[in-house]
């Protein structure tokens, strides 16, 4: 009797878990909010290296986090960029738009200079100028 | 012997003017983007960052956000700096980026009355069909007013000198006189010589 007891809780937890939704990637076409398309993002690692561009002098400024979100029908930004280094780094960024064909959904920005202290770490945020936009990369240089 | 070092000091100090002299000035195009820290005045990067925040966080407002595509006029940017500084150009590209964003409609603003007028007056001149000329009274007031100012601080030393601004935009409700919005973006430029 009291093997069947167990028995049935260990079939009602098997039951529960095969249930449960997988968090994190829930929403199809997004990771961590933010929009990835058809790429197999499995990690923020992932994402970071999907939606960053280095253009120019590179930098060993990276993001160590990317988080998106809907502010209204605007995609919003949440990037935290790390300086792992004894130094102070001066870089500068951009965000650049796509829309859902890929095509460019707003001109060019412009280069934003960027100072950030040893050993620290800069949210970064931003909202996208249109709500034609339907993707974005994260461009970074270094100012040095 | 030393006289015979001051041809050749004097010799070489001659090439060099002279190359100096020959030497042309090369012009090139550049990226009208990029960061520019030629001095520590107020320039481009400043204000290309001053508008593309003030334009972002202004569209997150709920009176812009709401979608019923709302009026606004343009009024003055104060320059309250101990500089020159263009503020016209900067409300200018604040709503370019809004318009563009598809989210604001923009009505005539107080320097452009006079043009606007001007216009219409001139279709009623009677010199013009009366069927396809503009009438009086058509123009669409504007629900909210958007008005600003910089301020900047500035110290200098002997070989240091820093400059700091600070930008502030406000968006007025003109019915009820109701604050909508206001944000604020911050710049700081450090000059060491040497």
């Amino acid at each position: 009797m009291r093997h069947a007891w167990i028995a049935a809780a260990v079939l009602a937890a098997t039951l529960g878990a095969g249930c449960a939704t997988k968090k994190g990637f829930e929403v199809p076409g997004q990771a961590f909010g933010c929009p990835i398309g058809d790429q197999k993002i499995a990690s923020m690692e992932d994402l970071v290296k999907a939606k960053v561009v280095m253009e120019g002098t590179r930098t060993t400024v990276l993001p160590t986090e990317m988080r998106c979100t809907k502010t209204g029908d605007l995609l919003k930004i949440d990037a935290n960029l790390n300086n792992d280094s004894k130094v102070v780094k001066r870089i500068s960024y951009k965000f650049r738009w796509m829309d859902r064909e890929g095509m460019r959904a707003w001109d060019e920005e412009a280069w934003k200079p960027l100072m950030l202290y040893d050993n620290s770490n800069l949210m970064v945020n931003t909202v996208a100028p249109t709500n034609k936009v339907a993707d974005f990369r994260l461009i970074l240089r270094s100012q040095e | 012997m030393n006289f015979a070092r001051i041809p050749r000091f004097a010799l070489a100090a001659a090439a060099v003017a002279l190359a100096a002299g020959c030497a042309t000035d090369k012009t090139r195009y550049g990226d009208e983007r990029a960061v520019e820290t030629v001095t520590n005045e107020f320039g481009s990067t400043d204000l290309q960052l001053i508008a593309e925040s003030m334009a972002r966080s202004m569209q997150q407002t709920s009176a812009i956000a709401s979608g019923n595509l709302p009026i606004v006029t343009v009024q003055e940017v104060k320059n309250r700096t101990s500089e020159y500084i263009d503020t016209r150009a900067l409300t200018d590209s604040i709503r370019s980026e809004l318009q563009k964003g598809g989210k604001v409609r923009f009505a005539v603003d107080q320097s452009g009355l006079k043009q606007q007028t001007g216009e219409i007056d001139r279709q009623q001149s009677g010199y013009y069909a009366r069927e396809q000329s503009v009438e009086r009274g058509q123009m669409v007031g504007a629900q909210y007013r958007m008005e600003g100012n910089i301020t900047s601080i500035v110290k200098q030393v002997k070989d240091t000198k820093d400059v700091y601004y600070k930008f502030n935009l406000q968006l007025w409700n003109i019915r009820n006189g109701l604050l909508e919005w206001t944000d604020e973006k911050e710049i700081r430029k450090t000059t060491t010589r040497g």
